[in-house]
């Protein structure tokens, strides 16, 4: 799963943590096109170097509320092509539930802690920039503590919820199997027990597969 | 308003003596034209008015009497049953009933009508009482009418009124009659033109001092005399009274003591609140853009490093590993530097030991040399050491901003265990001011909050002394 030279914007107003990113990056292949502060600029900068993916903090200036979850919207709408990787210091549902709002295909979310892991998150990015979802594991958790479909959730075995909830965060079949140390054979036998159990129409398609799953604990 | 009363006659006044003819001569004429300005007109309708409401006050009962005694007989009357025993069983416990039950709304609409008045004659504002209001939120519970503060004074005001309306009453005496007794020798001559066998009796001249009896044309002058005496002090005395009145008025009709304390201490909750919440955003944004944002790079940083030591055997990459857990240790540093310094931003730890303690490691910390003095018998309490501190700490930062002093002195005492007082002087440049939205602004918001007070001194040139009171307690 690991793909080099993407071409990656990144927009955070902390210098340090931009910096650090940047680095990261440029490290392990990928070509950072623009490093901004702002909102504007991120727009701009995606405009002008049509990335595989852009990296956007949700705080930014001016008012540091949510102007990167605006900008990452804009981008979404006006230029699908580009994968979003939403990073924020704190984890909001409502603006999960934006961002994937119709579709989840070339879109993240997730907390800035995740950088510490840093294939995961080079994972998670490649996921985002190759048109697939990467959802926080703070999101699912919360969703899957939340779903009003309790009962449906109770018939799975634990282990088939440790599978739904990677499902949901956007890792494909080879990826949930090296998360819980199993082989991709079983990952599919789980998952479709999984669907069966909740009544989920069969989908091979990683980011179909997504959207069917936060659907259902969602509704 | 200077007018010179003397022209050129000879006499060559200072200009002192000239500025004291003037102030006499218009002291003069005020007195004369007094009983003619629309003021007086209106300070007399005002007693006359004060008249009419002692008179109602007073014929309330008897009005409220008669009237039950109205309703009495006119009940219809079973035959075995003699009307008295029907008015002492149920007519007067019901009357007495709706008399204090209706009692605080009449005196509401009483004081409404009195403010009314004052504002119309007087052109004196009093604020009315807040609306009624109990304990459930209802304003017609039974509870709420008799529980009502500002309708009980109310109706203390219409007693009060009695003996007020018989002083407006005297002024309202004091015109009429002044005028009456003026007309004495216009008339005498038409009416007492009688054969001087004819012994009339003494027309009667009423005076403030007493009756006194008019018996020759001479007579009438001295009549004459006295109304002029009474029509110029007629004004006056209705003015006396009036302002006695509205004196009275103020705290019986007014707000009330109380009302006005509530909505002072409403205002300085509402301040202590948008502090509060203030202060908690201003610590998620430090802590969001600070320390976490510096552990989240840290991680991230040794998250690289350990990348480029490999999972087992030889490091793929010593030099780099190293140069990164370098940036990392460094990172953590800066972390708990970040940390440290908004903790004390919080609440500074040496504060637990007293202010003497926490202020001195201030003043330490000051790059103008300060000097502090402190008189602490006993400990405020911790919220006005947390408020105290701060304050000094801000006064010190603006000083060494703007001051450009030389010497700050410091000095806290505590005045009669009551009061903690406050005195920071710089011998800078001066001109410290209380601007909307500046730094000394937000101390006077956050003084009040505990009922403090703060003054500033600080001519343009200097030196600046801002005196800080704060209650010992919160």
């Amino acid at each position: 799963m690991r793909r080099a030279d993407m071409r990656v914007v990144i927009a955070e107003d902390a210098a340090m943590m931009r910096d650090g990113l940047v680095r990261l990056l440029t490290d392990h292949g990928h070509d950072v096109c623009a490093a901004v502060g702002d909102p504007d600029s991120l727009r701009a900068a995606v405009a002008e170097h049509r990335p595989d993916a852009a990296i956007v903090d949700i705080r930014m200036p001016p008012t540091h509320t949510d102007e990167g979850l605006r900008a990452a919207l804009d981008i979404r709408r006006d230029q699908p092509g580009v994968g979003v990787l939403v990073f924020s210091q704190y984890i909001e549902t409502r603006y999960a539930a934006q961002l994937l709002a119709g579709d989840a295909s070339g879109v993240g979310y997730l907390l800035k802690d995740r950088v510490a892991d840093i294939g995961e998150f080079l994972d998670a990015l490649v996921r985002v920039a190759s048109g697939g979802t990467a959802l926080d594991p703070e999101v699912v958790g919360h969703l899957l503590r939340t779903s009003r479909d309790a009962t449906g959730l109770a018939t799975l075995t634990a282990r088939e919820r440790d599978v739904l909830a990677l499902m949901a965060e956007g890792r494909s079949n080879a990826g949930i199997a090296d998360a819980l140390y199993i082989t991709a054979g079983v990952v599919e036998k789980h998952s479709a027990n999984i669907f069966a159990k909740l009544g989920l129409p069969p989908s091979d398609a990683d980011n179909r597969r997504v959207l069917a799953v936060l659907r259902y604990l969602r509704s | 308003m200077f007018r010179p009363t003397r022209d050129n006659d000879g006499v060559t006044d200072t200009p002192r003596e000239q500025i004291a003819l003037a102030r006499a001569g218009m002291a003069v004429r005020t007195t004369v034209a007094a009983p003619f300005t629309g003021r007086a007109r209106r300070e007399l309708t005002f007693c006359l008015i004060g008249v009419a409401f002692g008179l109602v006050v007073l014929a309330a009962p008897f009005v409220l009497i008669g009237l039950a005694t109205a309703v009495t007989l006119l009940l219809p009357r079973p035959d075995h049953q003699p009307a008295v025993n029907v008015s002492f069983l149920v007519i007067i416990p019901l009357g007495l009933v709706a008399i204090v039950v209706l009692a605080t709304t009449a005196g509401r609409a009483y004081g409404a009508l009195q403010r009314r008045v004052a504002a119309q004659l007087l052109d004196t504002r009093i604020e009315p009482p807040p609306p009624r209001r109990s304990a459930s939120g209802r304003e017609r519970t039974i509870g709420a009418l008799l529980g009502d503060g500002p309708g009980w004074r109310a109706l203390g005001y219409g007693l009060v009124k009695i003996p007020l309306s018989v002083a407006e009453g005297y002024a309202v005496l004091c015109w009429v009659a002044g005028i009456v007794n003026i007309s004495y020798p216009f008339w005498w001559r038409l009416f007492r033109n009688h054969p001087p066998s004819v012994r009339l009796s003494a027309v009667p001249m009423v005076t403030p001092l007493g009756l006194f009896h008019v018996e020759t044309f001479g007579g009438t002058f001295a009549a004459f005399g006295a109304g002029v005496a009474m029509l110029l002090a007629a004004p006056w005395l209705a003015r006396g009274v009036s302002r006695l009145d509205v004196a009275v008025m103020r705290p019986l009709l007014g707000p009330g003591k109380l009302a006005e304390q509530v909505r002072q201490l409403r205002d300085s909750r509402a301040q202590a609140v948008d502090d509060a919440a203030a202060m908690v955003r201003r610590l998620e944004r430090d802590l969001h853009d600070g320390a976490q944002i510096r552990l989240a790079t840290l991680a991230m940083t040794l998250g690289m490093a350990s990348e480029k030591l490999g999972t087992d055997g030889a490091a793929p990459d010593v030099d780099e590993a190293r140069e990164l857990v370098a940036a990392a240790h460094r990172g953590a540093k800066d972390a708990l530097a970040d940390l440290r310094d908004l903790v004390r931003g919080i609440h500074p730890p040496v504060l637990d030991a007293g202010l003497p303690d926490a202020l001195s490691t201030l003043a330490a910390g000051c790059p103008i040399p300060a000097r502090l003095t402190t008189d602490l018998p006993i400990r405020p309490a911790p919220a006005i050491e947390t408020i105290a501190y701060f304050c000094i700490a801000e006064l010190l930062a603006n000083a060494t901003k703007h001051s450009q002093a030389s010497h700050i002195a410091i000095d806290v005492t505590a005045r009669s265990n009551k009061t903690l007082a406050i005195t920071v002087d710089d011998d800078g440049i001066g001109g410290a001011s209380v601007t909307a939205g500046g730094g000394l602004a937000g101390l006077t918001r956050r003084i009040s909050t505990v009922d403090g007070d703060m003054r500033v001194t600080s001519p343009s040139g200097g030196p600046t002394t801002i005196a800080i009171d704060l209650p010992m307690s919160a």
